[in-house]
């Protein structure tokens, strides 16, 4: 029975998840279509783009939370910024949506470098502190920079044009966000399963054996926050181009602590465990709790209901609800066996 | 090169912990190919020595040469403790350093971090060029592996692995860069008599096979006995003998440190 075990463990290690997410990402694809034949609501589609955009957000805080052991609380500034970035070039300057793309996750991977050479010299838990105080300083300048952001007003875009001519409606742009999202699952599984990915993971587990085994610990810190903040800007420059709006109070801690709580929930070290993640902490209160009698009516139930959670997660799956499929499947393995067994006595 | 040439050679080496002279003034040389012991009694400084070998420690005076690759000595001392692994010095840790939430093999492959060179953008997109690094290092991986008698569970996670096979997965690790030097630090603790006559035959197998000189600190006399050349015993980080395993089992030096003076 081991080595059949084993084999299971072979089996699953080597198969490439690709087509898995290509098929999740065709399943979405699908939905606008639902809403245009009338079976799903206009604002389910926009509640679950934001899912997804924040999912692209969450997957960059796993690679720093749950393979490189930093966390960072400035999630939201990042993200925030990157949507400043794209209206300012956008529509401000008229640029092209890929040029404006381009820069808008750039300054900010910037920033977050400087950020990271200041506070990753230390010690890790200075980025939390760093990040956070980088979160705030941005919040402030979108306030306060009136010129460009029109302070708590906000600031509006459109939805993007593609290489010049091709305008992308509602649809299109949502259809855009689901590329965006498969394309960096995709680019995250390798970047983990790659060399950068062992070490990063090794530095999590041991600082001492990454530094006998020759990894630059700071170097690979820095480089991890980089891709971190990098999917943050572009989670915010879709958002932008989607949502059309954004104001100041949109990016406050509460934001950067619920996409913590995303990977909590969902599945730390787990790319369907973020995706998972993000549909239960944004998707849930929206697209069901608003929704039911009394429930519906309770300011903040949002807050309760993930809160709640965090505690249910971390008491029984430790892991992430993404865990939960791994036990259904193991139930089903002890079942046939215990079929297998009878049979074999009869 | 003749084999009488040292490979590592430590010299009035120092370091103090607040008031506490951990290694004092202490010097050796370790031939090349050699199998070298550390010993001493519990807090003698011998992962201190280690420590400032490896340069996890800076020590506060002293000069630790090491011969490269290309027969060159360099001083290792103001080195960051990731460029040494980089010279051919590997060492092991007293409290198993592996990752958990890893499979064997990944751990085994963490060892050869330093050969892979494909770019982030080639191993974001897999391009061929990181893939076939992947593979090759992997295949190596391989063997050490079967090499180590580890082969059939190379796909398991580290987590939940019995003892003697984590203390053989971190060994695996650092044969990885063919390391000209092998630093072990109590590689036997916590191992039955069956692992431990298997690992003396492994230690001398590296060092036969893959012309490696070997570094360890043991608790276990029979076992340092058994496998090392040459011994070094210190005490309150200072040395006692160097010699081999039958003049220090008979210096009286030794002797003391071990048992205690009859007088006191």
């Amino acid at each position: 029975m081991r080595k059949r075990e084993n084999k299971l463990i072979q089996v699953y290690k080597s198969k490439k998840p690709y087509s898995d997410y290509i098929l999740f990402g065709i399943l979405l694809v699908a939905l606008p279509i639902l809403v245009d034949i009338g079976l799903l609501k206009y604002s389910y589609l926009t509640t679950i783009a934001s899912i997804l955009i924040y999912s692209i957000v969450a997957l960059g805080l796993n690679l720093l939370v749950g393979y490189s052991g930093l966390i960072s609380l400035g999630t939201a500034g990042f993200m925030g910024l990157g949507t400043y970035l794209a209206a300012f070039l956008t529509k401000d300057l008229n640029l092209p949506f890929e040029i404006s793309l381009t820069i808008s996750v750039l300054v900010p991977m910037v920033i977050g470098i400087l950020t990271g050479l200041v506070s990753l010299r230390i010690e890790g838990y200075y980025l939390a502190i760093a990040t956070l105080a980088i979160s705030e300083i941005l919040r402030k300048i979108f306030v306060e920079f009136e010129v460009v952001t029109n302070g708590f007003s906000g600031k509006q875009a459109s939805y993007p044009t593609l290489l010049g001519f091709l305008d992308l409606g509602r649809n299109g742009t949502f259809i855009l966000i689901v590329v965006f999202l498969i394309g960096i699952m995709i680019l995250t599984y390798n970047l983990i399963n790659s060399y950068t990915g062992r070490a990063l993971s090794t530095m999590r587990g041991s600082e001492a054996a990454a530094q006998a085994m020759g990894i630059n610990i700071f170097k690979y810190r820095l480089l991890a926050f980089a891709i971190a903040v990098a999917y943050s800007a572009l989670g915010g420059v879709l958002y932008m181009h989607f949502v059309k709006y954004t104001y100041p109070n949109a990016w406050t801690l509460t934001l950067s602590l619920n996409i913590l709580a995303v990977i909590i929930i969902g599945g730390v070290r787990s790319i369907p465990g973020t995706v998972l993640g993000a549909f239960v902490v944004f998707g849930i209160p929206d697209l069901i709790l608003k929704r039911l009698p009394l429930i519906g009516d309770i300011d903040g139930a949002a807050y309760i209901f993930n809160g709640v959670l965090i505690i249910l997660t971390i008491l029984f799956y430790p892991l992430g609800l993404i865990h939960i499929g791994k036990d259904l499947k193991k139930l089903r393995f002890k079942l046939r066996k215990r079929k297998e067994s009878y049979s074999e006595q009869a | 090169m003749s084999k009488h040439d040292f490979i590592l050679k430590v010299e009035d080496l120092s370091i103090a912990f607040g008031g506490l002279k951990a290694v004092d003034s202490l010097s050796f040389e370790i031939k090349e190919k050699e199998i070298f012991g550390l010993i001493g009694p519990n807090g003698a400084g011998k992962t201190t020595v280690f420590n400032c070998i490896t340069q996890f420690y800076k020590p506060d005076r002293g000069r630790v040469y090491f011969r490269n690759k290309d027969g060159q000595i360099e001083d290792l001392v103001g080195k960051k403790p990731h460029e040494i692994i980089s010279k051919g010095l590997v060492r092991t840790f007293q409290n198993i350093e592996l990752i958990r939430e890893l499979s064997v093999i990944d751990n085994v492959l963490v060892g050869s971090h330093i050969e892979f060179k494909a770019s982030l953008f080639s191993q974001l997109f897999r391009l061929p060029k990181a893939k076939r690094e992947e593979e090759r290092l992997r295949r190596k991986a391989e063997e050490v592996l079967k090499y180590m008698g580890l082969y059939h569970i190379k796909d398991q996670l580290v987590a939940g692995q019995p003892y003697g096979i984590l203390k053989k997965i971190e060994l695996a690790r650092t044969l990885m860069l063919s390391p000209r030097m092998i630093i072990l630090d109590e590689p036997a603790a916590g191992l039955n008599d069956t692992e431990t006559l298997e690992l003396i035959e492994i230690v001398r197998e590296i060092r036969d096979k893959l012309n490696t000189t070997i570094l360890l600190i043991e608790h276990d006399m029979k076992f340092v006995t058994d496998l090392c050349d040459r011994i070094c015993a210190i005490s309150f980080g200072k040395l006692l003998a160097i010699g081999t395993p039958e003049e220090i089992q008979a210096n009286e030096e030794v002797q003391i440190a071990y048992l205690g003076k009859g007088d006191e």
